[in-house]
């Protein structure tokens, strides 16, 4: 090391300080360690993780394709409705994205370890910005992959497209990015610059309502059959104008997609120009404009991060308690301290609502889609797909966030493990807040489904009994294999729901769930033809009662091995 | 005797708690400080304060002359921060993160190389420095972003707790490197809660409380302000826990 005390050598070089481009080289090195040790490490992670993103790539390419086949059998309703499903599928993106961008730019600018290290070195602001910028925009772009290129590939299949109607789709994508890219950026530095904890939260309820209230807008325009036909099109043209302003980029995107469709190469052209001088010109401004405020933006985030008002005072404190009243007193104190984790953590809560939430919102529209008439026709289709959707949806859940509870107690092992319960009453108690609230949301959900489906009350119940042991297994799978194959010591939740035995835990969830859905197709084939407006004979009642004691009796298994593994186990 | 860091009278509140009132205090070339302080006292305020992460509300701060709120990059460019937290990339192993950390500086490659094999002996990294860091223990990283922070030999190192997570022999070398580096010309500004370690290798010594500095010297002169002959621990709990002083009496008895 060198003695002198004089000036740094860089600076004495009259070197700049570091730059983005070797934040980035980090980054790109950091990628490639972490895709080799998955390969080398994790085979059958890599591979189920690649199985699925190819599963999902060809059901939704399936489900586009369907759209607009359905589409082009009448070529008005192509004519009118293809342009639009572009439109509102870029304004889709537009939203989410800017979202998504949004809580992507506040976790790694204002909350992560890494710019408490970087900002304390010579970097550049604007570097650092523009580093994590890129990387939310390579996150933003894996939408193209399993939501764009479906998309083109479906559209390109049906119809007769120029060769370069593939390129110029690209193009509109990647040129796309930028715009929620720099919008989420931009409000991501208001929030850590502006707002503290109590005024996050407020905001977050004001965009909940601004999202509730874009939603019945949506669908009052989407609504057929109340008014006469022609003022009906005219006040959904009007409204679905709104959406396809000049100034809008889902409206450049959707036009110039249109155009190069139907061979207007310099139509397209111009698009492509008016979205990528866009995009490039507000990821300039916003850039220079965050960069020159950045440092005093992450002050704020920094200064305000512990800081409340006032002492914190839940209004739901008491409800844990009351919500487990019927576990013994121990039991129910872990159950509940699960519970009240849950509630502080948005992002569990906040992804069961969304899921749960859009779910829902189609519910609540399956009839609008048969124009407002009962779904005879349908037979047991629908309820089929909804149980198999619910049941997906809560395997997702508890693979994520049901599997790691065990793992994360490992880190309070010491508190735990001296109090006075088993590990089979430490399984009970984790078991009981899983059920509570993956069972509460999706029977809660399958209720909502049968009212609009307008179920006899015995065919609900039936619904209802199978949505139950699902949620049983599920629970049961989550919290069995996360006392089998823990990862103590682990205390991102995220890695342990990745690791082999979250793998194992989502492979045994979704086998559960076909399994499930298997024989409930068995009971809708059963009923064909009289759909649930039939009577429940005794054969309906033997497959739903070996389907739901299949759920159970998985779950319960799970659950008896992870007791008997905690239980041999040194903690 | 140039002057390191110079905080003139800052103030810092996170809404309506003060964590640091009217701070003023000058840290020397060549010198090693120790900064103490009870849990909430506002010592890590101070710290990303002098390493620019937080921003004085009054009062400014200045690293080697620069000024910290205008001259933010002069100044980081003369120290080196540890957190309390060591931080590394997870997916890079500890040779990789030492790279990207000279680079960062512009250290040349060769000085870097000879550093690096200085720095793993000294601090018996070889074991573990070709791994991925993730699947280092909390002292193996600590090593490491110490080994980070003395690369480019910064005029200022400011470390936060340096200690926890070391064994035994390696607390003995990183003391023996401060000291080293103290006798070179370089600073050291460290927040601890070890007061032995800050007994022993410290040239003076600052208690805070409550957001105020309520002790200032060497440890003879702690001693002298608090009309004691006891160990820095007694001299500690004297000053910022008064009523604590009777049971340091049982205890000494």
């Amino acid at each position: 090391m060198s003695t002198s005390a004089s000036v740094p050598a860089w600076l004495a070089r009259g070197a700049r300080p570091a730059g983005v481009g070797l934040l980035l080289r980090v980054k790109l090195r950091a990628a490639g360690n972490q895709l080799a040790s998955a390969v080398a490490e994790a085979p059958l992670r890599f591979a189920m993780t690649m199985g699925f993103l190819v599963a999902i790539w060809l059901g939704l390419y399936f489900l586009f394709r369907t759209v607009f086949e359905y589409f082009q059998r009448t070529p008005l309703e192509a004519a009118v409705a293809i342009p639009l499903v572009f439109s509102f599928f870029f304004l889709a993106l537009l939203v989410m994205l800017t979202v998504s961008n949004a809580i992507i730019a506040y976790m790694s600018l204002f909350a992560a370890p890494e710019a408490m290290y970087l900002l304390a070195s010579p970097v550049h602001p604007r570097a650092y910005v523009s580093m994590k910028y890129i990387e939310t925009l390579v996150f933003s772009s894996w939408s193209l992959i399993l939501l764009g290129l479906p998309l083109m590939m479906a559209m390109a299949d049906l119809t007769d497209e120029p060769w370069y109607y593939y390129p110029l789709f690209l193009s509109f994508f990647l040129c796309f990015v930028p715009i929620p890219g720099a919008m989420g950026l931009l409000l991501a530095w208001g929030v850590a610059r502006f707002l503290n904890r109590d005024m996050r939260r407020k905001l977050l309820i004001g965009l909940l309502i601004v999202l509730a209230i874009t939603v019945v807008w949506f669908l009052k325009t989407m609504k057929v059959g109340e008014a006469e036909a022609v003022r009906w099109l005219k006040q959904f043209l009007f409204r679905i104008s709104l959406i396809q302003g000049a100034f809008l980029p889902n409206a450049w995107v959707s036009k110039g997609v249109e155009a190069s469709m139907q061979d207007r190469s310099i139509e397209a052209l111009l698009y492509l120009g008016v979205t990528l001088a866009n995009g490039l010109f507000l990821s300039w401004l916003v850039l220079r404009a965050v960069s020159s405020r950045f440092l005093v933006a992450f002050d704020h985030a920094q200064s305000t991060k512990g800081w409340q008002r006032r002492a914190y005072v839940e209004p739901t404190a008491g409800l844990p308690g009351l919500v487990f009243f019927y576990l013994p007193h121990r039991l129910r104190l872990i159950a509940a301290k699960d519970l009240r984790t849950f509630f502080r953590d948005p992002l569990q809560w906040t992804q069961l609502v969304i899921l749960f939430g859009l779910m829902i919102l189609y519910l609540v529209n399956v009839p609008r889609y048969a124009g407002g008439q009962p779904l005879e026709g349908w037979g047991m289709i629908i309820p089929f797909l909804n149980f198999g959707a619910i049941s997906f949806i809560l395997a997702t859940f508890t693979s994520r966030f049901v599997f790691p509870l065990v793992s994360l107690e490992g880190l309070q092992m010491w508190l735990i493990g001296m109090l006075p319960l088993s590990p089979r009453q430490l399984l009970a108690a984790k078991f009981a807040f899983a059920m509570t609230v993956a069972a509460g949301v999706a029977v809660g959900t399958t209720i909502v489904a049968a009212t609009m489906l307008k179920m006899p009350l015995p065919w609900a119940l039936l619904q209802i009994t199978v949505t139950f042991a699902v949620s049983f297994g599920l629970c049961g799978f989550a919290v069995g294999f996360g006392a089998r194959l823990p990862m103590f010591g682990q205390r991102n939740a995220a890695r342990i729901a990745n690791g082999f035995g979250g793998t194992v835990n989502l492979i045994a969830s979704v086998t559960l769930v076909l399994a499930m859905l298997v024989g409930m197709a068995a009971l809708g084939i059963h009923n064909r033809f009289a759909g649930f407006q039939g009577a429940i004979d005794m054969r309906t009642l033997l497959i739903a009662a070996i389907v739901s004691a299949f759920g159970i009796v998985c779950g319960v298994i799970a659950l008896t091995i992870g007791a008997r593994h905690l239980h041999r186990a040194e903690l | 005797m140039t002057t390191a860091i110079d905080i003139e009278s800052v103030y810092k509140h996170y809404g309506r708690k003060v964590a640091v009132h009217d701070l003023t205090l000058s840290i020397a070339e060549g010198e090693l400080f120790a900064f103490l302080g009870p849990n909430g006292a506002g010592k890590t305020t101070t710290i990303k304060m002098i390493c620019g992460l937080l921003r004085p509300q009054r009062g400014q701060i200045c690293v080697c002359g620069h000024v910290m709120g205008t001259d933010g990059l002069a100044a980081k460019a003369q120290l080196a921060y540890v957190p309390d937290q060591p931080f590394l990339y997870d997916k890079l192993t500890g040779r990789e993160f030492l790279s990207f950390v000279a680079e960062m500086y512009a250290v040349p490659a060769a000085t870097r190389d000879a550093t690096v094999a200085e720095l793993t002996e000294k601090l018996d990294m070889e074991e573990f420095l070709d791994k991925l860091t993730e699947s280092y223990s909390h002292g193996m990283k600590q090593k490491v972003v110490l080994a980070a922070a003395l690369l480019h030999d910064p005029r200022v190192l400011v470390i936060d707790e340096p200690m926890v997570g070391l064994d035994p022999r390696t607390v003995r070398v990183v003391k023996d490197l401060f000291r080293t580096r103290v006798r070179q010309g370089r600073t050291v500004f460290m927040s601890t809660h070890t007061l032995e370690i800050a007994e022993a290798v410290a040239d003076r010594i600052g208690i805070i409380d409550q957001g105020k500095l309520i002790a200032l010297g060497t440890f003879d002169e702690l001693r002298h302000q608090a009309r004691s002959q006891r160990s820095l621990e007694d001299i500690f709990l004297e000053l910022t826990h008064p009523s604590n002083g009777a049971a340091g009496d049982v205890h000494e008895r």
